[in-house]
């Protein structure tokens, strides 16, 4: 089974690199190479040259991911497939593990080549706006400049995040994945000698080291279940184990953990959800979130390009690169997390007075929004939020990047106040992204922002998986699979989509029923009257009804409703304060001021905002969603798509009632804000003291730091020093007393044994050891006699044994055959 | 030079001593020097016969189809025969040892070099002596390495017991004669149980090719047959084989009491809790040189012990043990850990740390899996080149501050920005991120236990325990970054001078070997020791399912 995994790799072809995969290996290069120059170089480059050297690396790096979107816009279907297919054959032989061939490659779909654009133009404009933020004295540690470390850090972590974009393989994926947790340690710990920064450096990486614990644990579990970590690999084995009932899925398969038998549908499950809580961490989910907050100690580029736009997304990006490996249960999981995540999370950023904090809450929340997507099986949704997410988060924190270097390091929203006048530009920017993530939109038009489209889409799917799910969707049940587990049948229903691709490869859709195919793929089955020709229903797929699978509880689809309301509420309250009403602080309003070179890239990433998500994002998006997703649950919602069946009249109308009634949520949510802090502080503040013991609770953030602190950090602690005093004070007195009791023996039986070489032996042993500051006092003067004696005595001591096991006639033997 | 590379390798240290000893005090670190780079340098050629295996399956090919059969640079002589028995002087290279020697070599150049401030010790009595007993050292373990003759392995394995001893308990810090003395004690303890084995193994093995009892022969007035104590003899003779496999000592199977005695032996010097108590005593207390020697190759022997006998030879022996050890393995990675966690002393924390770190490649060999071996070996070589730049990295500032009390230090990147750049990429290689070299070693043992989950049932839970100390090594190490490099900066380190040249010529190698090992593994170390560990691993398995048939069959 292992060997086949690398058979396919095995004749690695002549064929010439694409054009594509020449761009985007490039394209993750030339940040490395920033890197090593800046190392080298980088006191010598001198401060505005150093960074000017890492923007034009990830200025190219945009070129040629912008080259690579382009032209990949203009293939069709099948020039892809050829274009992934050929990307799939050039591997770089990495290592063998046991037998089986580890190779790095590029995994060239839709998804890569948008993620890769949107990392680098993401990164372009944050660079650019850094080398202004640097400009001050903000780079400066302890009070020496370490500028260029500044650069060097951030073009590692393009080149890391771009590397893990591309990664064909799981294991590579990890391994950028930890560079990018370093570049993360690295870059929240730029202002290292506070220690406020140094600690949130390390929470960060502890805490994303306890999900890679879990990710490592689910890389085993697809190493040797599915016998490769290539990512298309493992997909097509687990299908085809599923199919054949083999591997995992043989009857009877059991695995022993700690005395728990655990299935292989369970197994299966499990390495979902060990995979996931590598995304727990790096995304910050519930309960591994306590680490972003804090992580806003780095310098604001920082947070923004790698703590609100591009590395915290890498979880949301892992699930659905392993979105084929998921069961049902391992996607319920993964909704339960995301929904905890964004309600909690959207509750604390209510109650933020720090900028920068306020931001990462709502980051949180989103993240949460896009994890919830994936588990309720919106893929297209949930990366088209990552998208949108991605440029107005990014915009919105550098927009409190500027405000923070113009009001001289003030992040406290509560001396601000009216900013709108001396930063004209920050606060337009800062609304649009306020705007977007609150999803503002006119219903019933096509008119609305990114996040407008985005969430509504999560929420539509929510709705269909909680509310729509067992009413018949208009096909019969063959009755083959009604007694089999929910599971079961989901498993079965996701790999039917084998055949669907098949019949699809044939004969390319346009566009447009790509993406209406993917989302109407869960109804598909039986129903007959599907306008899209012939259905290849294998033999475990056919007939199944999407009832079997579990519904979505209620309380979830609620959940995220609510939190739709609070968004638009927390956003514009932070805008509110910061941009307009009366100056709070005179001082910090004197100061305040703003830079072209950082208001430049607020304004490219707002008009990205505007203009972009839509038209760009979701189409590539729905390309991908096939091949990347290889399952049922992904439903997407295209608002034009016709209805031709169940699925989609469920989704929309779900999306015409959603329209309306969160639609326009983002308007009640302005208008309570406005209302609240039209005045300055004074209601909200009466607020708080009416809701007093939950205010606290939000603003301690649920007392998680508390309890980690106490649980696992005072406790690891704890044991530590217990296992040193055992370490001191048993195991070492333990070897002292050994040497005080064959001393004392020696001492006894020196007297009585006539035998000399076991007297100087013991002897030697002992008295060493009793006074050992004497024996060895002078050890170069002639204690090679000590030495003779021991290895002399070792040598009695095997007499001794020989004597004793073997009979005289053996020991003799013996020591004849040493004597002579 | 082919023919005599392995003993030039093993003598040119100690010509070097004899040239140390009769040249002028002022000399004798250039002359140390000089041979340890000679050494190094030989050491390079040994590489060339290893690099046909490009792809994995040449590599087989390279090293033929039993273990051992495709030997390198083999020098075979007669060395002492007596009245039943023959010690050859037996020197050869696999894929084995010849990365453990060329990491020897080039560890033991660097800490030479690291010993260039001999002047400036606390104890500075003897250059002569101490550079005469630093080569005196590189001969033994050079020649433990390419001995392949057990008695051989034995006598250069005590040759190296020695020097180390006189060089913690003469040039070593304030304990260091209790230090010296432990480290003697707790080695040669270990080494009484492999005289033992040794001694045992030529008898049996006498008996298996002659078919009676030594004991009885002997009485019979039968000449005795030779028995061997060539270690690939050992390990692919089927006769012996079969007879290791089935014969009684003591009343209790042959192999599996010869399999812990061998390991006893290599587990002290691994070190393997519990019996590592030795090793953070003798590291506090030795000069810096001597701790990256103690740290980078002569723990390796432990594992190098484990891989060239006890599994070959008693395969049946490493079943029979395999949970004992995996257990073992799992505690000193856990406790290491642990007991690293709660030091305030620098370069205890680095000590406990290889406890924790030698802890995988006890639990990778122990579940007997290809990919368990192949980490196993990996992390071995991976912690020879970090743990020594650790170690160095502790004596640079060691040098400068005269304490080692973590709490005290602070700001250090700030101070010496150079410095702290090398600490982190050493710390780091140290904590097993990818890219660097700690990573894949950890990584192929865990999954090289999950792999042994059809053996052992209690594979899968300790894959997982084991896994949890990566979150241990990420805390301890990153809080050590803390305290001591980051925060700001203090004003009693505030003058001390950048890493010099000499400095950062030992660190700079040092760093690019933990680069170069975690970016191109395959290309860096596996394709040189894959076949000879999958003919290794074969071997085993073939044996223990051998034996489980065989016990099926009863």
């Amino acid at each position: 089974m292992r060997c086949t995994g690398s058979a396919r790799f095995a004749t690695s072809s002549m064929s010439t690199l694409s054009n594509y995969e020449t761009y985007l290996i490039l394209g993750v290069l030339i940040p490395f190479v920033s890197f090593v120059i800046l190392m080298l170089f980088g006191p010598r480059l001198g401060k505005p040259l150093a960074g000017w050297v890492a923007v034009a690396a990830m200025g190219a790096s945009c070129v040629l991911a912008t080259m690579t979107l382009v032209g990949w816009r203009g293939e069709d279907s099948i020039a892809r497939m050829s274009l992934a297919a050929n990307a799939a054959e050039h591997q770089f032989h990495w290592a063998d593990m046991g037998s089986v061939a580890i190779h790095i490659g590029v995994k060239l779909d839709s998804l890569t080549v948008i993620m890769f654009f949107m990392v680098t133009f993401i990164s372009f404009w944050i660079f650019v706006f850094s080398v202004g933020y640097m400009a001050g004295h903000s780079d400066e540690v302890g009070g020496k400049s370490k500028y260029h470390r500044f650069f060097c850090y951030l073009s590692l972590f393009g080149f890391s995040m771009l590397g893990l974009v591309v990664s064909s393989n799981l294991l590579f994926l990890f391994i950028f994945w930890e560079l990018v947790g370093l570049c993360s340690y690295l870059l929240i710990g730029f202002y290292f000698d506070k220690k406020f920064a140094s600690n949130a450096a390390m929470k960060a990486f502890i805490t994303n080291r306890v999900g890679d614990f879990g990710f490592i644990f689910g890389l085993m579990m697809v190493f040797f279940f599915l016998g490769t970590l290539d990512l298309d690999r493992a997909a097509a084995v687990f299908a085809e184990q599923y199919h054949g009932h083999t591997g995992l899925f043989e009857d009877g398969f059991v695995l022993d953990i700690f005395g728990l038998e655990l299935s292989g549908m369970a197994l299966a499950t499990a390495m979902g959800i060990g995979l996931f809580c590598g995304a727990m961490g790096k995304s910050a989910q519930f309960p591994l979130q306590v680490w972003l907050p804090d992580a806003m100690a780095g310098p604001t580029p920082v947070s923004a390009l790698i703590h609100a736009a591009t590395m915290v997304a890498a979880g949301v990006y892992l699930v659905a690169r392993v979105f084929r490996l998921l069961t049902p249960d391992a996607q319920m999981f993964i909704a339960v997390i995301g929904c905890i995540t964004l309600t909690l999370m959207a509750l604390v950023a209510i109650v933020q007075t720090d900028i920068k904090k306020c931001l990462a809450y709502s980051t949180l929340s989103q993240l949460g929004y896009m994890i919830f997507g994936l588990g309720v099986g919106a893929w297209i949704a949930a990366l088209f939020h990552l998208m949108t997410h991605a440029f107005f988060k990014a915009m919105m924190f550098l927009g409190s990047g500027q405000v923070i270097e113009g009001c001289h390091h003030e992040q406290d929203m509560r001396k601000m106040g009216g900013l709108m006048k001396k930063m004209p530009m920050t606060g337009l920017t800062f609304l649009v992204g306020v705007l977007a993530i609150s999803g503002f939109g006119i219903p019933a038009t096509q008119f609305g922002l990114g996040g407008f489209f985005s969430k509504d889409e999560i929420l539509a799917v929510a709705w269909d998986r909680s509310h729509m799910w067992n009413e018949p969707i208009g096909h019969h049940d063959d009755g083959g699979h009604a007694g089999g587990t929910a599971t079961a049948d989901r498993v079965a229903h996701g790999f039917s989509r084998g055949g669907h691709e098949h019949v699809d490869r044939s004969s390319p859709p346009p566009l447009k029923r790509w993406a209406t195919h993917v989302e109407l793929a869960s109804d598909q089955h039986g129903g007959g009257g599907h306008a899209d020709g012939p259905h290849e229903a294998d033999a475990h797929g056919d007939g199944v009804n999407r009832a079997g699978i579990a519904p979505l509880p209620k309380w979830m689809f609620w959940c995220a409703i609510i939190t739709a309301y609070v968004t638009p509420f927390y956003m514009m309250r932070a805008w509110w304060m910061t941009f307009m009403g009366k100056p709070r602080d005179e001082q910090v309003y004197e100061h305040a001021h703003e830079s072209p070179l950082m208001w430049v890239p607020l304004v490219v990433l707002a008009v990205f905002t505007l203009v972009s998500s839509y038209w760009l994002f979701r189409p590539m998006l729905a390309d991908a969603a096939p091949e990347a997703t290889d399952a049922v649950l992904v439903v997407g919602l295209d608002g034009t798509a016709a209805a031709v069946d169940g699925a989609a009249i469920h989704l929309h109308a779900a999306h015409r009632w959603l329209a309306y009634g969160v639609g326009g949520s983002w308007l009640i949510a302005f208008v309570v804000a406005f209302a609240i802090y039209r005045n300055g502080l004074a209601v909200g503040t009466r607020l708080k003291s009416l809701f007093g013991p939950i205010a606290t609770l939000l603003e301690r953030k649920y007392y998680f730091d508390e309890f980690y602190g106490f649980l696992f950090v005072r406790g690891c602690v704890v044991v530590a020093h217990v296992c040193r005093f055992f370490d001191t004070y048993v195991i070492d007195m333990l070897a002292n007393l050994s040497a005080k009791i064959t001393e004392r023996f020696a001492v006894f039986s020196g007297r009585g044994v006539d035998a000399y070489i076991v007297d100087g032996v013991f002897n030697g042993v002992a008295g060493t050891a009793m006074d050992i500051s004497d024996v060895v006092r002078s050890p170069q003067t002639g204690r090679i006699r000590n030495y003779v004696m021991f290895a002399a005595g070792g040598a009695a001591i095997v007499i001794l044994l020989l004597l004793f096991f073997d009979g005289s006639a053996g020991a003799r033997a013996a020591l004849t055959s040493m004597n002579s | 030079m082919e023919n005599s590379l392995l003993t030039l390798l093993v003598f040119v240290p100690l010509i070097g001593a004899v040239v140390v000893a009769v040249m002028p005090k002022e000399l004798a670190r250039v002359v140390g020097l000089a041979a340890t780079i000679v050494t190094f340098a030989l050491s390079l050629y040994l590489i060339p016969p290893f690099l046909a295996g490009g792809e994995a399956s040449q590599a087989v090919e390279v090293f033929g189809s039993a273990y051992g059969e495709k030997l390198h640079f083999v020098e075979r002589l007669t060395w002492i025969t007596g009245g039943s028995f023959t010690i050859e002087y037996f020197l050869g290279v696999d894929g084995l040892n010849m990365p453990l020697l060329v990491l020897t070599t080039l560890v033991s150049m660097l800490a030479c070099l690291a010993s260039w401030n001999f002047n400036t010790w606390k104890v500075t009595k003897s250059i002569k002596g101490y550079f005469v007993l630093f080569l005196l050292l590189e001969t033994g373990m050079i020649g433990t390495f390419v001995a392949l003759d057990f008695f051989l392995f034995y006598i250069f394995w005590e040759v190296m017991l020695l020097p180390m001893y006189f060089l913690i308990g003469v040039w070593g810090g304030a304990r260091k004669e209790y230090a010296a003395i432990k480290f003697f004690l707790f080695t040669l303890a270990g080494s009484v149980l492999m005289l033992v084995a040794l001694v045992a193994m030529f008898f049996y093995s006498g008996e298996a090719v002659s078919g009676e009892p030594v004991a009885s022969a002997y009485r019979d007035g039968v000449t005795l047959t030779h028995g061997t104590f060539d270690l690939i003899e050992l390990a692919t003779n089927e006769t012996i084989q079969d007879y290791f496999g089935s014969a009684m000592f003591l009343g209790a199977r042959f192999a599996p009491v010869m399999f812990i005695f061998l390991f006893v032996g290599f587990a002290v010097k691994l070190p393997v809790v519990p019996l590592h108590t030795w090793l953070p005593d003798a590291h506090v207390e030795a000069p810096t040189p001597i701790s990256m020697i103690l740290a980078g190759v002569l723990l390796k022997m432990g594992g190098y012990g484990f891989l060239r006998m006890c599994y070959p030879i008693f395969p049946t022996g490493g079943e029979f043990w395999a949970f004992l050890l995996a257990v073992l393995g799992v505690v000193s990675i856990l406790y290491g850990a642990l007991c690293a966690m709660a030091q305030t002393d620098f370069k205890k924390l680095v000590a406990y740390s290889s406890v924790s770190h030698m802890g995988y490649v006890l639990l990778g060999i122990a579940v007997m899996t290809h990919t368990g071996f192949q980490g196993a070996m990996f992390q071995m070589i991976a912690h020879g080149i970090s743990s020594p730049m650790c170690f160095f990295l502790v004596g640079v500032i060691y040098d400068r501050a005269h304490h080692r009390e973590i709490n005290r230090f602070g700001g250090l990147w700030l101070t010496m920005p150079k410095y702290g750049t090398m600490a982190t990429i050493g710390f780091f290689a140290s904590l097993g991120l990818p890219g660097l070299c700690g990573f894949i070693g950890e990584v192929y043992v865990l999954l090289g236990t999950f792999e042994a989950r059809h053996t052992f049932a209690w594979a899968v839970p300790c894959a997982i325990l084991a896994a949890s100390g990566v979150i241990l090594t990420a805390g301890y190490v990153l809080w050590l970054i803390q305290r001591v490099y980051l925060g700001p900066e203090k004003p009693e380190y505030a003058g001390y001078p950048e890493a010099s040249g000499r400095e950062m010529a030992i660190l700079v190698p040092f760093a690019a070997f933990c680069l170069l090992l975690g970016i191109l593994p395959k290309h860096m170390l596996f394709d040189y020791v894959n076949g000879t560990l999958e003919q290794i691993v074969n071997s085993v398995l073939v044996a223990t399912q051998h034996a489980t048939t065989f016990a099926a069959g009863l």
